[in-house]
């Protein structure tokens, strides 16, 4: 196969260790929303490759479309979220969020 | 010639993705952010697909920064002696990224080029806006009812945890 | 299109937006005092709707309906259709009763917060149902972030600490579950090139001769990887139990009586019955994965002391039993898992409208709180007992049914230890919860708790409701099985 479409895979791959890598590792509950948004930036590289590859990129344009939506809505949701915990405890650590056992 | 500019906009979006997750401040954090959103743009247009990539700009690149930037200016992470203190023992936990995505890159991409797969690029008609019309509007319908609902949720939402109320 | 069948559709993707409209035009005191009532009756028009689509389906001998929306488009050959089948119907028909059941709940509980609760439980409806309608696998995921946005700013309603930490977990299991949803989704479209559930099921057929047999195989990984995330099956189930117990009492009800299940276990028995047929492993890894959770769920109780948390691990439990009902890939199968989705649809809803009753009665959700309450709450204690006998499967209450199906099928299909291991938790979980009753309800009457009245109002409404449908399918269950042999499907 072509060097390029070796390069996309492994980049999407890369992206999405990244992301997932600063979710588990990170103590700020907004560093862990951006981390969510990197892994969505990877899934959006391999879709619309994938769009390349099988020749129907009309459908992806749309899945990406929608996808961007979505992911906008649930970033809102999870600062306004991380925003109310910041009123309570006074600081955005998730390990002070231990309030629930096991 | 445009695979050498494929290769470096993907090393360019790997970069920033990194840097978002390993620099300190939160706001130079969201900006990398960006930066990956606004390589990830430049790459869907020169794969074809021009509208998703208008997408992506305006409101991966737009909106969700502000949105962030938004949330971190109401909130502010940590007290200065605390914050001291965890960013020595934040280098120390971050620091063995690279080395794994270099790893990964080396072992994954041997993997994929000896494993003998053929993915070919077929030559498709261009996608243009008057396709894309017909697909989006006629073949779509459910996504378009989901987009409305997801963003009247995302209202709701809103108005439930933003709005701080006096609770006496 | 008769007239009934418009109706019945235009309810089931319409009414919630209507009801949404009615509310929030109105000035906010208006829609505070009118939200439940407006709640209560789109969902009983959600129920009745789903029995008229049940008897059209059987007056016209039909497997399933076909209906689009906005305008008419069943000309055009890549219509993306919407369609209702059997299993759609009693999803249906499960959603208007645990909505219903979760209104009636929520107006003792709730407070002030009617009118964004009532918004929201809206909201759910509407991704809900279009989970149960959908027939592409992209649409599927857009409904499934819809329920899932819901969810996460109904447990965060009150903004106690509890509730938030709660949904920030969920949100957090969630999103990489979406994650590898969507990149599944990319590797079956790379092979494929429609992601509709005909197309991925012919293509699926044959996956070795496919372009590029490794991509759909990682698909398939990543596909069970997200979809087990999102219904909480272990391994996989680190979010549940922190989501159930820190959630508002009716959003409890509602979590646990349908959204975990739609959003989840109704997803894999889709995926798995349409979907992915044609791949051979999957009713190994599904089988697998069913006796963990089973298991799991059910030794897991044992170091609770949270009553909803006792629930939420017993959810996992059941969840299992659904999994492997739907793993031995027969019809008798998959009637059990059908039916012990409407059974736990309907004692899972009564027990966490019993622990909302406790909490508001006594005040408390520990169980070594509590003790001796058989006196001072009646209705509570038969209830409560009803529904535990249904979970653990004893005759002849409706949950004994399922599950006797579900280990017969099990059993036919040749894995003789998986079902002495359901038997076995099942006799188990029994045991447990009687332990739990009598923590709770019998025994001496610990002191504080002297002056504990009953409940009254719409949660006892609420459990005499549930205790009479779960009595009462599991009487005329007989009759319908007898039916069922007489039509030749079983």
């Amino acid at each position: 196969m072509s060097f390029t479409v070796l390069a996309i895979i492994v980049a999407a791959a890369l992206i999405l260790i990244t992301g997932f890598y600063c979710l588990v590792k990170s103590r700020n509950m907004i560093r862990m929303i951006i981390a969510i948004e990197i892994a969505m930036k990877a899934v959006t590289l391999l879709l619309v490759f994938a769009g390349k590859v099988s020749g129907n990129m009309d459908l992806v344009q749309t899945f990406i479309i929608t996808m961007i939506v979505m992911e906008v809505v649930v970033a809102v949701v999870a600062a306004g979220i991380a925003v109310s915990v910041f009123r309570h405890n006074d600081s955005l650590d998730i390990d002070k969020l231990k309030k629930l056992n096991g | 010639m445009t695979q050498v500019i494929f290769v470096i906009l993907l090393l360019l979006m790997v970069i920033a993705a990194v840097a978002a997750v390993m620099v300190r401040n939160l706001i130079k954090s969201a900006i990398c952010l960006a930066a990956v959103s606004v390589f990830l743009t430049i790459i869907l247009f020169l794969l074809g697909a021009p509208l998703a990539g208008l997408f992506e700009l305006s409101v991966c690149a737009g909106l969700i920064t502000v949105v962030f930037v938004s949330a971190i200016s109401l909130t502010t992470p940590y007290k200065k002696e605390e914050a001291s203190e965890l960013a020595k023992k934040r280098l120390a936990r971050f620091i063995q990224l690279p080395f794994i995505l270099a790893l990964v890159a080396i072992v994954f991409g041997v993997m994929l080029a000896f494993s003998g797969m053929n993915i070919g690029i077929p030559y498709a008609t261009p996608s243009t806006f008057s396709t894309f019309k017909e697909v989006f509007w006629n073949m779509r319908q459910a996504d378009i009812l989901g987009q409305i609902i997801i963003v009247l949720a995302g209202v709701f939402a809103v108005v439930v945890l933003f709005k701080e109320r006096d609770e006496k | 299109m008769p007239t009934s069948l418009q109706f019945a559709t235009a309810t089931i993707m319409g009414l919630p937006f209507l009801a949404i409209l009615i509310l929030n035009l109105v000035n906010r005191k208006t829609g505070n005092q009118l939200a439940l009532g407006v709640g209560i009756i789109v969902a009983v028009i959600q129920m009745i709707s789903a029995i008229i689509c049940a008897g059209l389906l059987w007056a016209n001998q039909k497997d399933f309906i076909d209906f689009s929306i906005f305008w008419n488009m069943t000309d055009s050959a890549f219509a993306g259709r919407l369609s209702i089948d059997f299993f759609s119907i009693v999803v249906l028909f499960c959603i208007g009763m645990v909505s219903f059941i979760s209104f009636l709940t929520a107006k003792q509980t709730v407070g002030d917060k009617k009118l964004n609760f009532t918004n929201l439980l809206m909201v759910i409806m509407l991704g809900m149902n279009g989970i149960a309608v959908v027939t592409d696998l992209f649409s599927l995921y857009v409904f499934l972030e819809i329920t899932g946005i819901a969810s996460f700013v109904l447990i965060a309603l009150f903004k106690d600490p509890e509730g938030l930490e709660g949904a920030f977990k969920y949100l957090i299991m969630s999103a990489i579950a979406s994650a590898f949803l969507l990149i599944s989704m990319a590797c079956i479209f790379m092979n494929v090139g429609s992601l509709v559930y005909s197309d991925v099921a012919a293509a699926m057929l044959n996956w070795q001769a496919a372009d590029q047999p490794l991509f759909l195989m990682a698909a398939f990984i990543f596909f069970i990887a997200g979809i087990c995330i999102k219904a909480g099956v272990a391994p996989f189930h680190g979010w549940l139990p922190d989501a159930y117990q820190s959630a508002p009492a009716p959003v409890s009800v509602l979590l646990g009586g349908i959204v975990t299940k739609v959003a989840g276990v109704y997803a894999i028995i889709r995926i798995t019955s349409d979907v992915f047929s044609g791949v051979a492993t999957i009713n190994m890894i599904l089988m697998i994965l069913g006796t963990i959770s089973i298991v799991f769920g059910a030794v897991a109780t044992l170091s609770q002391k949270d009553f909803k948390r006792i629930l939420a691990y017993s959810s996992i439990s059941q969840i299992g039993y659904i999994v492997l009902g739907i793993s031995t890939g027969s019809p008798i199968g998959f009637l059990g898992a059908v039916l012990h989705f409407f059974n736990h649809a309907t004692f899972k809803t009564t027990l966490f409208v019993n622990s909302a009753s406790l909490e508001k009665q006594v005040g408390t959700r520990d169980i070594n709180e509590m003790g001796g309450l058989e006196g001072k709450m009646p209705l509570t204690n038969v209830s409560t007992i009803l529904a535990f006998l249904s979970t653990s499967g004893i005759p002849p209450l409706a949950g004994f049914w399922s599950k006797l199906l579900i280990i017969i099928a099990v059993w036919q299909a040749g894995a003789h230890f998986v079902a002495g291991t359901a038997v076995f938790a099942s006799v188990f979980t029994l045991a447990y919860f009687l332990f739990v009753m009598r923590h709770v309800f019998y025994g001496p009457l610990k002191e504080g708790l002297e002056d504990v009245k009953e409940t009254k109002g719409s949660l006892a409404l609420a459990t005499v409701l549930l205790s009479i449908v779960t009595v009462g399918f599991g009487v005329l269950f007989p009759f319908v099985l007898r039916f069922l042999q007489a039509q030749g499907m079983l």
